[in-house]
Order: structure tokens, then C-alpha cells, then sequence
């Protein structure tokens, strides 16, 4: 599945299709680089799901999380930054087995790459998104793969 | 309370520190400062190394706290302020593990920080300072993982009245040099290349500067200096070398220039707007010379009469001292909390 990013107003339009489509207990994904819109995207799904505040970069703390509207699909947002990251063995510091083990919660995880096959040990749907762009153009493709 | 000595732990993030803070009626006295910075580990790897970190959290907070204290053990010190928060849960745990300890062991009181608070604090171990300490300020907090105005309307009463909405300044600084292909840390290299770089050299974006609000945004920088910085980043490639290092000083000399325009512009209508006496300059970003001599140029013509108190340089990155200083503002108000309860709270907001 495809989706492009023409304005800034279209990660709205992309935060609602993919919620609507998120399994529970799903992990989310996402890869690019720098500036891409990873954090947009995660501001995007947090208004969708009605977040207690608005999520800024977890670069520096590597973890934020944020409670959810009652209506929404999952209890909390966890947002993870694994971009300070060196190794996967590194995701013991993140307290990743915690966060991964919270019933209800929707987990998105920035830079999924540092993390290597850690992720599949969670034995949780996982949904990756890439999001790429094209050298001088202001246009992001997002691609996605649910396994 | 002629005299109160304070064992500051922090152990929020990266860096593990551990301090004793000897605080009478006549002075502030910062005894032992001891930080186990991370900064050699991270250049090896171009980054930061988190799991050394944590790893390291465990031997080097006993390491510290043993070396603190040295032969007068728990004589050493009064009292216990330990940072509960905001930050990285598992490393919290860490050092509030190690408070709790000292304070059954001791008995003496234990009373739980918040992070920012211990940075506003940095700024009231300078004695010039101090003597200039008059309620209400204006706090700029700045570094890697904050940017925050706080109003402090009288002591331990804070409000932040504006704030970064994705990335903090430190981080623009960071990943702004690290697409540039520089170095970790990335603030320091940007400065030092901006010293012999051309501010009008890239036109790039001033964020929300005159959007009204005392809020920042430094995301969308990254995209524009990519973009920046695309046609120079193959200069080198096609024999000028010359070329590309004068782009390279005049990308970061205008992505400084960015910065600091935004943090001071907001700082001075905010500081005008609340008709404060004084304002803090804190966290490791204020490092930057470039935002010191700004910040203090843009006071001194627009604020008559405001005090610039920006903290010393020892303590603007993360330390213990500044953590056991806002551990005796609380200590003095008769705050102390049960070291059985006293717990982390990894979202604490100020």
C-alpha cells in the first residue's frame, strides 16, 4: 500500500486511514531520514487518537508516552526513538521489554532499524511504514508492509 | 538552619552525577561535583551510547556517591536531593534507588527534584547571581532535549509559557551537523565553523517567530538545511575543497544565526510581556557563546533594569550540583518526601 504526502495537511488524512486499520496490541514503525516527517506523522496519529498532549521528539529522552481519549482504540501512546541508539542489545536501556509488555497500548517506534530483530521477538502485529522523498522535492511517499 | 549540606544525584539520561552542595546564610558552596560525562565513548561512535549508559548508570552512581562522601561517609552531608523526573525511566530508578538507600541508611531527609527545576537552579549557584535574584523571572532552558520559557512568578512556582512543539534546540544543532556530515556533539562544531562562516550565506526559515505565541518549532530546520545543503554536500567530490568548507562555515554560521534569532526574540517579547525582573539563560545550549552575547545585548537595550543571569558554564550541562540546589529550595519551603514512596516520574512536567 502506497500514500503520498503532497501538504502538510495530507499527514492528517494518512494518520486517520492507518489507525482505522491498526490491529490491537499493534507496534508501528517508522523509517526515513532525517526530516522526513517521522515525528509529523507520530503529532498526526496522536490528534487522531485523542492524546493528552501534543508529542514532541523523544530524541534526547528515547521514550514518551501519552495517555489516550477513552474512545480511542488504545489506552496510551508510546513513542520511541531508537536514533541514539548503537546496537539492539541497547533497547534494555530503552526498558523496551516494559513498554513492550503494556496490554492497550500502541507502541511507534522511530529509527526501527537500531533495534534490529528485537522487534520480532515481541510476537506483536507489526505494521512498517517507510516514508521516502525524492532529492529537491518537497513530495514524501509513504510505503507500507503489515506482517 | 545555619547551614545545610546536600547530596544532589542525577541520573536522568545520559550522564551520571553526584554532588554535595554546602548551603549557608552567607554562601553556596559547591563541595564535591562529580559527572562521569559520556563524550569520549560517544565521539569513538558518533553518537550517544545509551547502553553504556545505563549500563554504567549502576557502578558509576556507587563509584561517585563512595568518592563524594570520601572518609566522613554519611556525616557528609545533611540532607538528599535526588532528580525524579522528567526522563528515561530505567535511569531514574537508578539514581532514586541509590537516594533511597542513603536515606534509611542515614536517616536524614530525601526530597524528590524535577529535572528542569535543578536547571533553573544552575543559574542561582553563581553568587553574582544571586544577589541579583528577584522574583519574577523569565527562564530560557535550552539543550538537547529541552526548550522551554518557564515564568517563575515567586520561589518553586513555575509556569511554562512556551515551549518547542517537536524538536528541542540542542537536537536542531545535532541533527542540523550531522546532515552536514560533522561530528557528535554537533552544537559546539556548528559554533566553531560559524565563527568564519557568512550568516547570510543560506536564507533558512525562522520558525514561528512571529506567530504571537512563545512557542518554538525547530523541526522543519532539518529539512531545510538537507535542502541547503544538497547542491555543496558533492562539491568536494568534484575538486573544490576550498568551496565546500566556505559553504560548510557559511551553512552553520546561518543555521546559528536561525537559533538564536528565534530563542531571543521569543525570550525578549516574553520577558516584556510579563514585566519580569530578571532572566535566566540554562541548560547546555546556553553554552553557545553566539546566545549568550545576544541574549545579554537584547536585554540590556530592551529590558532596562532586567538582571541576565545565565548560569556558569561548569553547570549548564546535566550535573548534581544544580540538582541539590533546587533540593534545598524545597528542603527550606519544609518539603521532604517518605524515601519509600519517593518513586520515578518519567513525565513529570514542571
Amino acid at each position: 500500500m502506497k500514500f503520498i504526502i503532497h501538504r502538510v495537511e495530507d499527514w492528517n488524512l494518512l494518520a486517520q486511514q492507518l489507525v482505522q486499520r491498526l490491529p490491537s496490541n499493534a507496534v508501528l514503525t517508522l523509517s526515513g531520514p532525517l526530516g522526513a516527517g517521522k515525528t509529523t506523522l507520530v503529532q498526526a496519529i496522536a490528534r487522531v487518537l485523542g492524546a493528552s498532549q501534543n508529542p514532541r521528539s523523544p530524541t534526547f529522552s528515547l521514550v514518551r508516552t501519552y495517555k489516550l481519549a477513552n474512545t480511542s482504540p488504545f489506552s496510551t501512546l508510546v513513542h520511541v526513538d531508537a536514533y541514539r541508539l548503537e546496537s539492539p542489545s541497547d533497547a534494555i536501556t530503552l526498558g523496551f521489554d516494559e513498554l513492550a509488555a503494556e496490554d492497550g497500548s500502541l507502541l511507534v517506534i522511530e529509527w526501527p532499524e537500531r533495534l534490529g530483530s528485537i522487534l520480532n521477538a515481541l510476537h506483536k502485529p507489526i505494521v512498517r511504514l517507510t516514508i521516502t522523498q525524492d532529492s529537491g522535492s518537497e513530495v514524501r511517499r509513504v510505503d507500507f508492509l503489515m506482517n | 538552619m545555619a547551614q545545610m549540606r546536600i547530596l544532589g544525584i542525577e541520573t536522568s539520561c545520559d550522564e551520571t552525577a553526584i554532588s554535595i552542595l554546602n548551603v549557608s546564610e552567607k554562601s553556596v558552596k559547591v563541595e564535591q561535583d562529580l559527572v562521569s560525562s559520556q563524550i569520549p565513548i560517544h565521539q569513538k561512535y558518533g553518537g550517544v551510547v545509551p547502553e553504556v549508559a545505563a549500563r554504567s548508570h549502576v557502578p558509576e552512581t556507587v563509584a561517585l556517591i563512595t568518592q563524594a562522601l570520601g572518609k566522613k561517609g554519611m556525616k557528609a552531608f545533611d540532607a538528599i536531593a535526588v532528580t525524579s523526573g522528567p526522563g528515561l525511566a530505567t535511569a531514574l530508578r537508578v539514581g532514586i534507588e541509590a537516594g533511597r538507600v542513603m536515606a534509611m541508611l542515614s536517616g536524614k531527609p530525601i526530597v524528590g527534584v524535577n529535572h528542569l527545576e535543578g536547571h533553573l537552579a544552575s543559574s542561582w549557584l553563581n553568587a553574582e547571581n544571586r544577589k541579583r535574584w528577584q522574583y519574577p523571572m523569565l527562564a530560557l532552558v535550552v539543550s538537547g532535549g529541552h526548550t522551554e520559557l518557564v515564568l517563575m512568578k515567586e520561589a518553586c512556582k513555575y509556569r511554562i509559557i512556551g515551549q518547542t512543539r517537536d524538536d528541542a534546540a540542542g537536537e536542531a544543532f545535532d541533527k542540523s551537523a550531522k546532515l552536514m556530515g560533522l561530528p557528535y556533539p554537533g552544537g559546539p562544531q556548528i559554533a566553531k565553523l560559524a565563527l568564519e562562516g557568512d550568516v547570510k550565506g543560506f536564507d533558512l526559515p525562522r520558525p514561528m517567530l512571529r506567530d504571537g505565541s512563545f512557542d518554538f518549532s525547530f523541526s522543519g530546520l532539518k529539512t531545510a538545511v538537507r535542502q541547503a545543503w544538497e547542491p555543496w554536500a558533492d562539491v568536494r567530490a568534484h575538486g573544490n575543497a576550498t568551496l565546500f568548507e566556505q559553504k560548510k562555515r557559511d551553512l552553520a554560521a546561518s543555521l546559528q544565526q536561525a537559533i538564536v534569532d528565534v530563542l531571543v526574540t521569543k525570550t525578549i517579547s516574553a520577558a516584556k510581556k510579563h514585566k519580569v525582573k530578571g532572566v535566566l539563560l540554562v541548560g547546555g545550549v546556553s553554552a553557545n557563546l553566539m546566545l549568550r552575547e545576544r541574549l545579554a545585548l537584547e536585554i540590556k537595550t530592551q529590558l532596562v533594569g532586567v538582571a541576565f543571569l545565565p548560569s556558569d558554564k561548569l553547570y549548564v550541562t546535566d550535573n548534581a550540583a544544580m540538582i541539590a540546589a533546587a533540593g534545598y529550595w524545597r528542603l527550606k519551603k519544609g518539603e521532604k518526601h517518605d524515601w519509600k514512596k519517593i518513586e520515578a516520574k518519567p513525565e513529570w512536567n514542571l
